[in-house]
């Protein structure tokens, strides 16, 4: 070991050693030729003769150096060729190896991918760990939040080195010079000090600075990032100063952004900012919470400090704001807005709160997977040990220390560990495009989980790591053999058997343990996304396909309502279409608005704290999505344009404001407006079933329906059409039809109600499929263990089942007592595993919907699955116990 | 003869204590009173292999002409070393005695 670090330190101090001997061998010389100058000869002679004796220095220094490094370096390559030829010679080992590896590391770092994305890589800026997001909760939203709260803050110098605030990414048009047709383009708004703030750099041109964001639509600028400027303008350097079109604005180029820089959100990709003033929106308005705010700590002050003070700073805010409608509902529920502190050094991100904790589990998930996986491994390799016991023996007496046998061993875990990362890789990135197809669409796209140096060095790091764990044990058991008695006895696998034999069934054990835990899982997430899908949306899915519609920025309400009344009219006309209307925001589409309600007569009335969620529809809005109302009826054109203002209530509305009233029709409501002032009243016309409109999770909430009118909110409706029609056929249809009304208009957003659904309910519909992946990995490798020992132990005991045979034991007895063996290990692997999944169910239990985590059903199918598996594997050895030919069982020994 | 060399090195490094290089040579010639026909830079090589195997060290000290030198000197795995290759040896030559001497 001494000689292998001494070695291994001179690789790399090379030139230190050079020298040294340089100056050793000068030495030498100065010796010699001083003590022959002494014995009377001249300099220059003696100099010569000393180098004669010396002989050929340059020779001398090769073989000193060969000798110094080279060995240590030249050991490990020949250990890789010999272990490399082992493995070649053995196929069939290699493969189950490799494989078993590979779907191990390959779920890691798929997994590992996502949870580096998501959540590790920090934003290509300038210390990005003192990078917080101020995160608003409650009121309307959460996230973003107003212009005049961004001033706010801004103000706190003394808390913030800068305070700085970006909008969400919008898809705009864009019109560029070279393509007539309209394209699409991310864009931002941010304030003027943004990329200051950031310390993100341009590569041409400027970046925005506070001047550039004064007055409100007083600066028509963008900059551009440096992809969009790359694969859009080919790198163009003449497009500094250009005017480019972007969501119907002139805006002048004034720089590109530094390569690698997309903007401060994991889940969108900006290709262009714009200065905030340039907003079309209400900018300075209270309400409008459109901008997410940003800033960069003070490294001196702790993150909790800063968290007090920003409480404090929220709250003077909104009582400044909000103060006076502190009696109102609206007052009440604008008042309990806060603002989180949160490190935002790795970018802000919406997906991070709903799937982070779903990746952890999976990431711990699919760490079992790995173990398991190693433990087979571990198996595999302890028995191709006990089948080398000769060729370890010769080597051993041909003079092989026990650390370089050691190290061979581990350089061929080393080999299998690589090559099975190599094939894991593969796995991964294939695995990595499936995960993505759950991601919403507008959070899958711009997600960026391509393996980074961070992912390599992760995949690296465990099959290093992973070669230890199932290799240094098979290797220090292989090695401690006496070597005469190996020779002895031939190398047959009898020898040494029983702490081996134990070692291995334990590894069984644990594999079996970890599979019940794996199983419970699955089984659990299964149950719950069965419970999810069964639940009744309150509306038909199949056949609906909705989508939104991009009208030019120009057009006023009046203009979008005159186009959508030709689009619904030659709709109709097309074959195989049943119904078609709209609604804001429609079904799955973020929810719907929260607005308080009064309720003449209901016995809630006196109390004014009441909200309920508002939807605008169309006419044959219910028809469309596949429900009759209950009561009355549904809109119809006349109530669009009619002074007395109709409304359409759910059952939940009903059972909370009205109850033991059969038809509403007729009462009165009245709803807030966004600044908390009475409505118009509204006569209910109709009662309709609970529609799950915002998520399957959250239940029905009181809603009033109230007819849609273009201008009423600055969102436009979802359309949406039943059809006879699969959605690819429709989709052209819908096309073709837009373009004949006018061609300036495009469908934005396509995707069926189905798919909507889906979308809503993608965490567990992905976390459901991948752990039921990984519980199946984990029973088909824990199945291949058990298999594996069961059928090494047999070959072990022919001779004495050949004997017990022939002394009159019947086959079905044999059988027993082999599938006894095998079970022992199988059971205690399913009681150790039980505690252990139910420790887990405690750590997932927040994620399942209607079932518990200690459900009784799931466990009891996860032990029979196990159980079943496990026969199934011990069986097959077992009935080659029970064939054992007696008379060639003997001649065997 | 690399085997000869080592134990060579080593049991003069037993006998005389810590040497440089050239101190080594000139004593290895000097015993085998010019039998040994030796370029004194092979040594060196000897050197370095007898240090990696931990049978001595080294170190750099002063030379009694106050000249930087490196010095070698027995470790103990040296000295059990120059006990198992003695061992050996005697062996062999007893064995290879019984050979050569003529039959009785």
């Amino acid at each position: 070991m001494r000689t292998l670090w001494k070695r291994s330190t001179a690789v790399f101090s090379r030139r230190q050693g050079d020298r040294e001997l340089n100056e050793e061998v000068e030495v030498h010389l100065e010796m010699r030729a001083a003590e022959l100058g002494e014995q009377g000869l001249d300099p220059h002679a003696a100099r010569a003769a000393a180098h004669r004796e010396f002989g050929g220095i340059d020779q001398m220094k090769e073989t000193y150096r060969d000798r110094r490094g080279i060995p240590w370096i030249e050991g490990l390559a020949k250990d890789a060729r010999y272990g490399l030829r082992g493995l070649r010679r053995n196929p069939a080992f290699t493969l189950a190896a490799v494989l078993s590896l590979a779907l191990g590391i390959g779920a890691n770092t798929a997994i590992f991918s996502f949870v580096n994305a998501l959540m590790l890589r920090m934003l290509p800026v300038e210390k990005p760990e003192q990078l917080v997001s101020l995160y608003r909760t409650g009121g309307w939203g959460k996230g973003y939040a107003s212009y005049p709260l961004y001033l706010e803050f801004r103000k706190h110098t003394d808390l913030f080195a800068a305070v700085f605030a970006r909008s969400a990414t919008d898809k705009v048009r864009f019109n560029s010079a070279h393509a007539n047709s309209v394209e699409y383009v991310e864009r931002e708004y941010v304030t003027g000090n943004y990329f200051d703030a950031l310390g993100v750099k341009a590569s041409i041109g400027r970046l925005f600075t506070d001047d550039d964001n004064r007055n409100p639509q007083g600066h028509p600028l963008v900059v551009l990032s440096y992809d969009f400027w790359r694969n859009r303008m080919g790198r163009d350097p003449a497009i500094l100063g250009r005017v480019l079109m972007v969501d119907e604005q002139p805006l002048t180029v004034i720089g590109v952004a530094a390569p690698g820089f997309h903007g401060v959100a994991v889940e969108s990709r900006a290709d262009m900012w714009a200065p905030a003033m340039m907003s079309r929106g209400e900018i300075m308005q209270p309400g409008n919470h459109w901008i997410w705010t940003m800033a960069r700590r003070r490294p001196d002050i702790p993150i909790g400090r800063v968290q007090a003070a920003a409480n404090t700073i929220m709250q003077q805010y909104l009582t400044s704001v909000y103060g006076g409608q502190r009696d109102s509902a609206f007052g009440k529920w604008a008042l309990g807005q806060k603002i989180e502190v949160r490190d935002a050094g790795v970018g802000i991100s919406m997906l991070r709160d709903a799937f982070g904790k779903p990746l952890t589990i999976l990431m711990a998930a699919v760490g079992l997977v790995l173990l398991i996986a190693c433990a087979n491994v571990a198996n595999l390799l302890i028995a191709r040990g006990a089948t080398r016991r000769r060729e370890i023996a010769m080597r051993f007496s041909l003079g092989a220390t026990r650390v370089r046998l050691v190290r061979q061993w581990l350089i061929e875990s080393l080999l299998i560990a690589l090559l099975g990362s190599g094939l894991g890789l593969a796995f991964a990135i294939w695995g990595e495009r499936y995960m993505l197809l759950f991601l919403p669409p507008g959070s899958g796209e711009a997600f960026d989980v391509s393996p980074d140096a961070t992912v390599l060095g992760f995949t690296l790091g465990i099959s290093i790591l992973s070669a230890v764990l199932f290799g240094l044990a098979p290797a220090l058991r292989a090695t401690s053999l006496d070597p005469l008695a190996a020779l002895k006895d031939g190398g047959s696998p009898q020898s040494g058997r029983g702490a081996r034999a134990g070692f291995r069934k334990a590894l069984v054990v644990a594999q079996v343990a970890l599979s019940v835990v794996l199983v419970a899982a699955a089984g659990l997430f299964a149950h719950s996304l069965a419970g999810l899908r069964a639940i009744h949306p309150g509306f038909a899915a199949q056949n609906v396909v909705t989508f939104s519609l991009d009208y030019p920025q120009a057009w006023k309400g009046a203009d979008k309502q005159k186009h959508r009344a030709r689009l619904l009219a030659g709709l109709a006309a097309v074959p195989g279409i049943g119904s078609i209307s709209y609604g804001v925001p429609g079904p799955y589409r973020g929810g719907s608005w929260t607005t308080g309600i009064h309720v003449p007569g209901s016995a809630r009335a006196a109390k004014d704290d009441d909200q309920v969620a508002e939807q605008g529809v169309g006419p044959a809005y219910f028809e469309t999505i596949g429900m009759r109302p209950l009561r009355g009826r549904e809109f119809d054109p006349g109530d669009l344009v009619s002074t007395r203002k109709a409304a359409i209530v759910n059952e939940a509305f009903l059972r909370e404001f009205l109850p033991g009233t059969a038809d509403p029709a007729g009462r009165i409501v009245t709803l807030d407006d966004s600044k908390g002032a009475g409505r118009d009243p509204l006569y209910i016309v109709g009662l309709v079933p609970d529609i799950l409109h915002d998520g399957l999770k959250t239940g029905a909430k009181p809603t009033v329906y109230v007819p849609f009118h273009d201008g009423d909110v600055s969102f436009d409706p979802t359309l949406l059409v039943r059809a006879q029609l699969p959605a690819a056929a429709l989709l052209p249809a819908i096309r073709r039809e837009l373009g004949k009304i006018d061609p300036e208009v495009a469908l934005v957003e396509p995707r069926t109600l189905r798919e909507r659904l889906d979308d809503s309910i993608f965490v567990d519909r992905m976390i459901a499929t991948l752990s039921g992946f990984f519980g199946v990995l984990a029973l088909l490798l824990a199945a291949i263990g058990i298999y594996g020992v069961m059928a090494y132990a047999v070959a072990r005991r022919t001779a004495e089942i050949g004997l017990r045979i022939a002394l009159g034991a019947a086959p079905a007895r044999i059988e027993w007592m082999v599938l006894r063996d095998g079970l022992l290990p199988i059971g205690l692997g399913v009681g150790i595993g039980l505690p252990l999944s139910l420790a887990a169910g405690r750590i997932t239990a927040s994620l399942l919907y209607g079932v518990k985590p200690n459900d009784p059903l799931t466990l009891v199918w996860t032990i029979a699955v196990l159980l079943a598996v496990g026969m199934l594997a011990a069986l097959l050895p077992a009935r080659r116990a029970a064939a054992v030919e007696p008379v060639e069982a003997l001649r065997h020994e | 003869m690399q085997g000869t060399l080592d134990l060579m090195v080593l049991r003069t490094l037993e006998s005389m204590g810590p040497q440089h290089g050239f101190g080594l040579a000139k004593r290895i010639q000097q015993i085998s009173a010019g039998a040994l026909e030796l370029n004194q830079g092979t040594l060196y090589p000897a050197l370095l292999r007898l240090e990696q195997r931990g049978w001595i060290s080294s170190q750099w000290g002063a030379s009694d002409k106050n000249r930087r030198a490196k010095f070698y000197d027995l470790t103990k795995a040296g000295l059990k070393q120059i006990a198992r290759e003695t061992g050996d040896w005697e062996r062999t030559v007893a064995l290879m005695d019984r050979f050569l001497r003529p039959a009785e």
